[in-house]
């Protein structure tokens, strides 16, 4: 039963009943994943700025330690903290329903700071310049891992308060029928982060061990429970970005549901085959097999891509079906040229499901093959990979929800309207041409993770292509552009949040009325 | 119909159009393709990353590279021992912070099995411009069975991160026509016939 | 600079009638079925998918034999 002091407020707009405490988790979490966006993005544009040999910005200690800093901040802090704020709407909000232990949600979140913070402050002062993966031997500080720990245990705590918020829903019949495709969505991605987490702990906490050489530590074993953690924290954003790709669906256009049981049984399959799938960052190791790595990276492939290439019909296919219902039926293309491509929400859903299936999705199939994979592995075709598929396509999708949040929970207008409308063309234009620049130079055998190219004060010398000099160059304004874009949406977002112009129409709040069921009606 | 913000009401369990169901059909035919593919090339393909594999300790390591390096040393090329080894042998190449030895003289349509680990930390294996690429993970001796398909002068390149001097890790591996004779080795890239395997047969150590 | 909402807040998406909805639920019609244009752009993209995958099985055939 809800305490007496349980406040709501209903939202004018989609008439959900918000729980304050909802109201401010999902600020807070948003708020900092926004700090965090800056850092890694200022980190991206001094990175770009060293590989584009023409500029070659950074020395070599400074590349690796800002490259760190751009892996943790991008991958880790920002994506999970801004998973979070989507999971405390998905649950509570999505539901009219609370948020149970309040106090719970706030040590989460206040660990995830505290761990945040740790691991900035070894970065930062170069004790940990081990890049993202920090491959045991290579040795960061012990508060490095630590901060890793405490971050992992804050995100846990948060995952299992959308748990209990769902239970909670549930009992106290907030909602009636199933849990909305989105929610349903979202649990998938807390159940994949709960299996990530376990990971990251099995990992982190002998590696911390280690690092204050209290154990042994073997390269190879490291490599493959960390890519366990590794892999499994990109299925949380695959299913987190689906997630929202229904969400922005719905509210931009008014997306239907093609099946629910397709939908729901695509992210079941997700939950089901990412933790084996990690082989495929390790297929080109001479710790495992070959049976292992075919094995896993095939029912890998059996299952999560075919899961993805069902959403891939299911979203777009849902949208057909939302404007055809609605007048849009002229000919094959009319729903998609008629659709609000002015909206940023719009238009960010549409470059995040092209660039995450056309170029992330094709590149990483592809290499995650056991023997094609000989010809990418750490070359710049990975990262090309990674950045189409959770730049362009998650990072992408969560912008563009942004300028929904902003208004539905932060009650403020977007502010600089004209620039939000063009960030999402700019950040995935750029990040299009930035990563099949970056693939393509990796087919040349430029490496990833490397200071300098023209191999200075090497004993042999290597010259690659001109044309790798050419494609390294686009790859950098493709970047830059899509860092104008990223800065943009942070600009926007930050200035609305803290200085933009209220909403009018008050929020109708309650305070612990007394709750008949009521059914969360479509965003409109 | 309804959004994915909405509650589904009722018995959502409904049949599927029949173009998703094409869909489906049609990407779940694809996934089987790409699982047969990989044993296929298992069976009839010429580039598998399988190799022979064992756990090893990192000084027994260099130490079996010396004693290779020891036996068939036919030059010296920037500092570095050239190693001209008979065909089908077990050769050795040692990654370490920061360059990759010996030098590796082979014969090209020859088999050798390709020995790779580290002394240190992970390093990795590019060879340049065929692109091909290995993890070398210390502790672990990757024994691939290569055969060097054209004739060349090919650099290796360290593409995992190893350390502030890791862009000056570059290594060398030269591919020669069967039948072409032994020559000793000045300085990066330029050769000239000083002395025979035979001359050398007592090796450098 | 002026600030603004979202069209899908100022002019939400109408709401569908029930006979809408119903209109939606009933399985195909027509060649291409109920979502023409999605089957199409789902169509390129398998072409682009195959064709990509098996251009870098043939990169890959040009390397050394490794084993």
């Amino acid at each position: 039963m809800t305490t007496a002091a349980a406040k709501f407020r209903v939202c004018p707009t989609t008439k959900l009943r918000v729980h304050a405490q909802a109201d401010a988790l999902i600020k807070a979490n948003a708020v900092v994943a926004t700090v965090a966006l800056l850092i890694g993005g200022l980190a991206a544009i001094l990175v770009l700025l060293t590989r584009w040999q023409a500029v070659h910005l950074l020395g070599a200690e400074m590349f690796y330690r800002v490259l760190t800093i751009h892996g943790m901040n991008m991958l880790i802090f920002f994506i999970l903290f801004f998973e979070m704020a989507v999971l405390y709407f998905a649950g509570p909000v999505l539901l009219n329903s609370r948020v149970p232990a309040p106090k719970i949600a706030w040590t989460g979140f206040v660990l995830m700071v505290l761990g945040t913070l740790m691991v900035e402050w070894t970065m930062f002062t170069g004790r940990a310049d081990v890049l993202f993966t920090s491959y045991v031997p290579l040795r960061a500080h012990p508060l490095f891992y630590l901060g890793v720990i405490l971050f992992a245990v804050g995100a846990v705590l948060a995952v299992c308060i959308f748990f209990a918020s769902l239970v909670v829903a549930r009992r106290e019949r907030t909602y009636e029928g199933s849990v909305p495709l989105v929610t349903f969505g979202a649990l998938t991605a807390a159940i994949i982060a709960a299996i990530t987490l376990v990971h990251g702990a099995a990992i982190y906490i002998p590696t911390f061990l280690w690092s204050l050489d209290l154990m042994p530590m073997d390269a190879q074993v490291y490599r493959l429970v960390w890519w366990g953690l590794g892999h499994s924290s990109q299925q949380i954003n695959v299913a987190a970005m689906v997630s929202v790709w229904y969400l922005l669906g719905a509210l931009t256009v008014g997306a239907v549901v093609l099946n629910e049981k397709v939908s729901r049984i695509a992210f079941v399959l997700y939950v089901l085959f990412i933790s084996m799938a990690s082989a495929h960052h390790l297929l080109v190791d001479p710790g495992m097999g070959p049976a292992w790595k075919v094995w896993n990276t095939s029912y890998f492939m059996y299952m999560a891509v075919l899961a993805s290439m069902i959403h891939g019909f299911t979203v777009p296919g849902g949208i057909e079906i939302g404007m055809r219902l609605r007048g849009y039926t002229k000919g094959l293309f009319e729903w998609l040229r008629r659709a609000p491509w002015g909206d940023p929400g719009f238009s960010s859903l549409i470059f995040s499901i092209v660039v995450f299936g056309f170029v992330g999705g094709i590149t990483g199939v592809t290499f995650g093959t056991e023997q094609i994979n000989i010809i990418a592995h750490n070359t710049l075709r990975i990262p090309g990979h990674f950045h189409a598929t959770v730049v362009s396509g998650t990072a992408m999708a969560f912008m563009g929800v942004t300028y929904y949040v902003i208004p539905l929970i932060f009650r403020k207008k977007v502010a600089f309207w004209p620039l939000a409308r063009i960030q999402p063309y700019l950040f995935a234009g750029g990040m299009l041409i930035f990563s099949i620049t970056m693939t393509f130079a990796g087919t040349f055998g430029v490496p990833r993770r490397h200071w300098d190219i023209t191999f200075s004060g090497a004993p042999f010398t290597l010259e690659f292509s001109p044309a790798v000099d050419l494609v390294m160059g686009m790859m950098a304004l493709g970047g830059l552009m899509a860092a104008l874009g990223g800065g943009i949406y942070i600009l926007v977002t930050v200035w609305s949040v803290f200085f933009g112009e209220k909403m009018e129409g008050g929020d109708d709040g309650e305070r612990a009325a007394p709750r008949a069921p009521e059914s969360a009606s479509a965003a409109v | 119909m309804h959004t994915g913000l909405e509650p589904p009401r009722g018995v959502w369990w409904k049949p599927i159009h029949r173009s998703e169901k094409i869909w489906i059909a049609l990407a779940f035919a694809w996934c089987m393709v790409l699982f047969a593919m990989m044993p296929f090339w298992h069976l009839r393909g010429g580039q598998n990353p399988s190799g022979i594999r064992h756990r090893v300790d990192p000084q027994a390591f260099l130490a079996r590279a010396q004693e290779f390096t020891a036996n068939y040393q036919v030059g010296e090329d920037n500092g570095f021992p050239v190693v001209e080894p008979p065909p089908g042998s077990d050769i050795y190449l040692v990654g370490r912070m920061w360059n990759w030895s010996p030098v590796l003289r082979l014969r090209r349509g020859v088999e050798y099995t390709l020995h790779l680990s580290s002394l240190d930390v992970n390093h990795g294996f590019s060879l340049y411009p065929l692109n091909i690429n290995i993890q070398v993970v210390p502790g672990y001796d990757y024994g691939l069975r290569v055969t060097p398909g054209e004739a060349g002068d090919f650099r290796l390149v360290c593409n995992e991160f190893c350390g502030i001097n890791h862009h000056t890790m570059v290594g060398r591996i030269i591919v020669v026509d069967d039948g072409a004779p032994v020559v000793g080795l000045v300085p990066d890239g330029e050769v000239s016939a000083t002395r025979t395997a035979a001359a050398n047969a007592g090796g450098r150590p | 600079m002026a600030s603004g909402l979202p069209p899908g807040l100022l002019n939400p998406p109408r709401p569908l009638s029930e006979a809408e909805k119903a209109a939606g639920d009933d399985t195909d019609a027509g060649g291409l079925g109920s979502v023409p244009g999605t089957m199409i752009l789902v169509l390129v993209f398998f072409a682009a998918f195959i064709a990509y995958y098996f251009v870098n099985w043939k990169l890959l055939s040009f390397l050394w034999k490794i084993g």
